[in-house]
């Protein structure tokens, strides 16, 4: 069963040991307060409904106190039912926080994530320093694993949230949080910055990716190389330009262009969207957010470029080789 | 103004529908005729002109670039706004700028001090902008492909906030050597955030 | 019997005489340990008593110059910096008074150290690197010629630390010394004219050239700076004649471009492997991972090996680069005629403060467990003293000679330092009072060795830093640095000291604090002196054996350049520095009594006595009847035994 991506931000359906323990309990909990609802709803409508038959009442100071013990039942069997019924929530909540708290196994698998204003940054780490890359709004895991998700801040309080794996971790600066994912489930599982971050929070969105572990190992070895030389002529002018007039904020392995103020775009079109899923990964969303992001994304930090038509297209064909 | 009980609409209101025939003009009264608003409209055009007409071409080749005033007293758009201050510290660290000139932007051995009153290619806020964009002999890189316009005039602001620059009205001082005794004092709560108005106020 | 308790009457004994005595105290004390006898004169500055001769470290002092010239940087292959002259002594060293100076009018800080041949001084410029040659045998030494090779200016904004020129070098009849801006020249030392000029790399993605071009049998070795700017690093060797690059090892990447191949065999396991200049880097940052040669090289004749160090990694920001950062913050032992590397040995793995590895290493021999090893010490940024054995790589002692606190020792076991975890630093956090400061405990500023005492001298920087890391990004052409530092004066509060120290047991014999740092480098010689000069412009001449200081004179900038020692063509030794202050001792150019800048060459003499000073010197001529003529050879009016 892939994951809804008619409701790509739903979290009632899950699909990872992180995520469903909770799940679970927000069923539970729901028909427990439906119950809860319903239960009293019910009485308090037969209280009303049903009345004492008005009989009549000649004398008021005759009618003799009487205390039904029928009453004080609602207490000795309402109280302990509440109380079991509460106890057994907590046990049952707190029985999830232990699970989605840290992994079964130890994970394999350390992705650095540092939310930036308004995009993700993603450094997977490894046991040499030859396997560290970094990339950027989209994160492939392999399934069937967990991958432990290191949270960092470069700015203000983010909040990391893909709703059908996990639930939300802050990234606060001055300190790193821990979180983790896993899915049995390949497939597109889609996140949004939860924590008001600035002009641009609402379109601070990230993927998660989780692919089957052949197809993540491939993927990944893919990522460590370096960008490929174009084959000459105007890619190499595309090229020129790009280290020229992107170089300063943007790095692309096996250039001189080494900025870190701006995503990492050694793979650009490994990735489906562009500025934190604002525009789609094509010619003309790549072509538009160049000339001017901010028509796009008023506020995000890259300046609009004033290329050329031609500085533009020859840029973004080079772009179009970073595979 | 009285009320007509019966009807309850007020005489007043009869009233102004009386003068309403005689034209009133409204929110036009704020606009003057097509005519000034014509020359309104030429004027400050003409004073655009004027402040960029000397970074243009000349319009006849060899000619004189003639009027206006020196290239070097240009303001700086975003003078005093704390946010331009703000981008402009952020960029020279980003931009490795502190590597050369230092985190207090004093300088050492690669580059020169930012923030006293010598300034060896001019130091009004155009000035710097050129020494950013353009680069110098001695070392100091070229920015004009690498970053646009807006970012190099932040990094103006920012430096501009450290007190030692130039104000654009003073270039002239300044070429000839008339500001280097002046005291170089950061303007009161300079840095992001200061209010525009003080900083102002503590420039010469 | 010692040279402290001579006669005076020998002060001015002619020169040929003690050249001959010289020599031959240099020459015993290179094949048998040296023993002086009787007591040290004075009292001891520093804790332990010093026992003369006692470590038993010599040295090869091949070439074997003249011991009236001085005709490298270093003085011989083993990078001694020891003069067999002895004419100045302990005895009449108070009596040296300048004789003649000569001003280069060059602005940055002055470096390296004049050379001497054939009746001929020749010296480089800092930036505009220009050469002087002059003639020592003619009074005032005038230019006998000069040449003026117009390095591009954009170098300057390049260099991280001055605009300076730390040596040149002479061989094959030519002046060979490196241009800021990545060229290497050759002069004919006769006219002055260029030989040969090669480009060996591009000063606009931030690499430069200030270290001392080094000329063993037909080769020059240079190599390049710009650790602080992200450059790629390398050494490469040049033929002399023709100046054409023969082979060019990089200071990281993989194996073929390191120059390592079947015969690299290091000492310590950790070190073998295949690519490790680029494995241990995350990918492709060794591109820019500096690992530059900007210090000296030292040669062995009979391994025919050259030993130098590479720089610092880029950036100057850690976390940035995880791993080891091979071959950064090391020393390569090579093939001299090939370059393909014997051995390595990284000081500091994953460098985080800036501990290069290009210090000197001076050759000595020492006894070792009852056997005589070919050795090398090095003064290391990071602190420690290594002596290492120079065949195999083996560190055999590793000792703190200054204040340092981000390692609590070295294990002998792996040669790598235990890491004190507070030390490390993390960007945006504010470490304090980590010590040494990036310039280290002692920087290139090189040391010297006497083989009369088996003792090195050395420089001595003692300064602390509070350190936050930026992280930064690449932009070829600017600093790829991240180091936000303040200094300050470590324990004691001097900024400097200069030691005597026992390369076989590692430890520190006498120590003189000094307020201002010193980075002039040492000179020893065979009479038992040891010249060194401050920042703030003390030149100073020290009992080798005690530490005393005999004499001291104050000169017109500071010194940043090591004092040389020759016999001019008048018999007369001479001792001679620049003073120019600038450099890496600008960082405390705030602190009171910093001096200005200079460009002055001083020579000193016994009493000032020389050709270039005294009486007379050139006839006053009387004027004829009718006031006008001007004849040069009429009855002279005053008139000296000199005459002109």
């Amino acid at each position: 069963m892939s994951p809804p991506l008619a409701w790509p931000m739903g979290y009632l359906k899950t699909y990872g040991p992180r995520a469903d323990p909770a799940t679970s309990l927000l069923w539970g909990l729901i028909i427990l307060s439906l119950a809860v609802v319903g239960i009293i709803t019910v009485l308090a409508v037969v209280g009303v409904i049903v009345r004492r038959q008005r009989g009549a009442i000649d004398d008021i100071a005759a009618l003799p106190v009487e205390r039904g013990a029928a009453g004080l039942a609602w207490f000795y069997i309402g109280v302990p039912l509440t109380v079991v019924a509460l106890i057994g929530a907590l046990a049952w909540t707190v029985t999830v926080l232990a699970a989605v708290d840290s992994p079964t196994v130890a994970p394999r698998l350390t992705i650095e994530v540092t939310g930036h204003q308004w995009w993700w940054e993603a450094r997977y780490l490894g046991h040499d320093p030859g396997e560290i890359f970094t990339t950027a709004n989209e994160i492939h895991i392999p399934t069937g694993e967990p991958v432990l998700i290191r949270l960092i801040s470069a700015d203000v309080i983010h909040s990391f949230w893909i709703p059908a794996l996990s639930g939300k971790t802050d990234t606060i600066p001055g300190q790193t949080n821990i979180a983790w994912l896993q899915t049995d489930q390949p497939g597109d599982y889609l996140g949004q910055c939860a924590e008001y971050c600035g002009l641009q929070h609402a379109h601070m969105a990230i993927r998660v990716m989780a692919q089957a572990p052949a197809d993540f190992e491939a993927w990944r070895l893919g990522q460590i190389q370096p960008a490929s030389s174009p084959a000459g002529g105007a890619l190499t002018t595309g090229q020129t330009l790009f280290e020229t007039h992107c170089g300063a904020c943007h790095t692309v392995r096996g250039t001189t262009a080494g900025g870190i103020v701006g995503p990492d775009l050694t793979h650009l079109m490994s990735r489906q969207t562009l500025a934190a899923g604002a525009v789609p990964n094509d010619k003309s969303g790549l072509s538009g957010w160049i000339a001017n992001p901010q028509a796009l994304k008023p506020g995000a930090e890259m300046p609009a470029t004033f290329l050329s038509g031609q500085q533009l297209s020859a840029t973004v064909a080079y772009l179009e080789t970073l595979k | 103004m009285d009320i007509d009980h019966s009807t309850g609409a007020s005489v007043a209101r009869q009233s102004k529908r009386r003068c309403r025939g005689a034209k009133d003009p409204g929110l036009w009264a704020l606009f003057p005729t097509p005519r000034g608003m014509t020359l309104l409209v030429l004027l400050a055009l003409a004073g655009c002109d004027r402040t960029l007409g000397n970074l243009r071409a000349p319009a006849a080749a060899g000619g004189f670039i003639d009027g206006g005033q020196s290239p070097a007293a240009i303001d700086n758009p975003f003078e005093g706004q704390p946010a331009a201050v703000e981008k402009g510290k952020q960029l020279f660290t980003q931009m490795n700028c502190a590597g050369c000139h230092g985190y207090d932007l004093r300088g050492g051995t690669m580059a020169p001090d930012l923030t006293d009153r010598y300034w060896r290619y001019g130091g009004t806020p155009a000035q710097i902008y050129s020494s950013i964009a353009n680069g110098r002999p001695m070392g100091m890189p070229t920015w004009r492909d690498r970053l646009p316009a807006a970012e190099i005039w932040n990094l103006v602001s920012y430096i501009q906030s450290q007190g030692g620059a130039t104000p654009a009205a003073d270039y002239q001082a300044g070429e000839q050597g008339d500001l280097a005794a002046r005291p170089v004092a950061p303007p009161a709560g300079s840095g992001p955030g200061a209010n525009p108005a003080a900083a102002r106020s503590a420039h010469p | 019997m010692t040279a402290g308790e001579r006669s005076p009457s020998r002060r001015h004994a002619r020169s040929p005489l003690l050249a001959a005595v010289g020599v031959g105290f240099a020459l015993s004390a290179c094949h048998a340990p040296t023993t002086l006898s009787g007591e040290p004169a004075g009292a001891s500055t520093a804790a332990t008593q010093p026992q003369p001769g006692a470590t038993g470290a010599s040295a090869d002092l091949a070439p074997n110059d003249p011991p009236g010239d001085w005709r490298s940087q270093a003085r011989d292959y083993a990078n001694t910096r020891y003069s067999p002259l002895s004419q100045i002594n302990p005895a009449n060293v108070a009596h040296l008074k300048m004789a003649w100076t000569f001003s280069d009018g060059a602005q940055f800080g002055h470096e390296g150290a004049p050379l001497v041949v054939g009746g001929v001084m020749y010296v480089v410029t800092p930036y505009p690197n220009i050469a002087y040659a002059l003639d020592l045998t003619k009074p005032g030494a005038p230019i006998k010629w000069s040449f003026s090779p117009n390095p591009a200016p954009i170098a300057i904004g390049k260099a991280c630390c001055d605009a300076v020129l730390r040596g040149w070098a002479i061989a094959d009849g030519k002046l060979i010394y490196n241009l800021l801006d990545d060229h290497t020249v050759a002069v004919n030392l006769e006219t002055g004219k260029e030989v040969w000029r090669t480009k060996m790399d591009n000063p606009e993605t931030g690499t430069t050239m200030t270290m001392s071009a080094a000329v063993f049998g037909d080769k020059v070795y240079v190599g390049d700076s710009g650790g602080e700017l992200g450059a790629r690093g390398w050494l490469a060797a040049l033929d002399v004649k023709t100046g054409k690059e023969i082979w060019r090892a990089y200071g990281a990447g993989p194996d073929d471009q390191v120059k390592i191949g079947g015969d690299f065999k290091p000492y310590y396991s950790w070190m073998k492997g295949k690519d490790l200049g680029a494995t241990s880097w995350p990918p492709d940052m060794w591109k820019h991972g500096g690992a530059t040669s900007w210090g000296w090289v030292s040669y062995d004749p009979e391994l025919n090996l050259i030993y130098y160090g590479t720089s610092n990694p880029s950036p100057r920001v850690p976390v940035q680069r995880p791993g080891l950062n091979l071959w950064s913050a090391a020393m390569f032992a090579r093939d001299a005629t090939t370059g393909m590397a014997r051995w390595a040995f990284q000081f500091t793995p994953h460098d985080q403060w800036d501990y290069d590895g290009v210090n000197e290493n001076v050759l000595i021999s020492i006894p070792w467990h009852g056997q005589t090893r070919k050795a090398l010490v090095q003064f290391n940024r990071n602190g420690f003293a290594y002596t290492i054995d120079r065949e195999t790589g083996e560190v055999l002692v590793a000792a703190p000679f200054g204040n340092e606190n981000w390692a609590s020792g070295i294990d002998m076991a792996t040669g790598q330092p235990v890491v004190n975890p507070a030390q490390e630093p993390k960007p945006g956090e504010t470490l304090k009072n980590i010590c040494p400061t990036d310039l280290g405990v002692k920087d290139w500023q090189p040391s010297a060795f006497s083989p009369r005492t088996g003792l090195i001298y050395t420089p001595v920087i003692n300064v602390c830093m509070d350190l936050t890391d930026h992280k930064q990004s690449y932009i070829a052409g600017t600093p790829y640095d991240g180091m936000e530092m303040k200094r300050h004066a470590g324990p004691g509060g001097n900024w400097g000291a200069f030691i005597a120290w026992d390369p076989v047991k590692g430890r520190t014999v006498w120590s003189i604090p000094e307020q201002f740092m010193v980075f002039s480098g040492a000179l020893a010689t065979a009479s038992d002196l040891v010249f060194y000069g401050t920042v703030d412009g003390w030149l100073r001449a020290v009992d080798a054996r005690t530490g005393k200081v005999l004499w001291s004179q104050k000169l017109g900038s500071g010194i940043i350049s090591p004092p040389m020692t020759y016999t001019g063509p008048d018999g007369r030794q001479y001792v001679a520095v620049y003073a120019g202050v600038g450099g890496a001792p600008m960082v405390e150019d705030k602190q009171a009594g910093f001096p200005a800048h200079g460009n002055t060459l001083y020579v000193f003499s016994l009493d000032g006595v020389s050709n270039s000073s005294g009486a007379g010197m050139i006839t006053t001529v009387a004027a004829g009847a009718d006031n006008t003529r001007m004849a040069g050879h009429e009855a002279p009016v005053s008139g000296s035994a000199h005459g002109y």
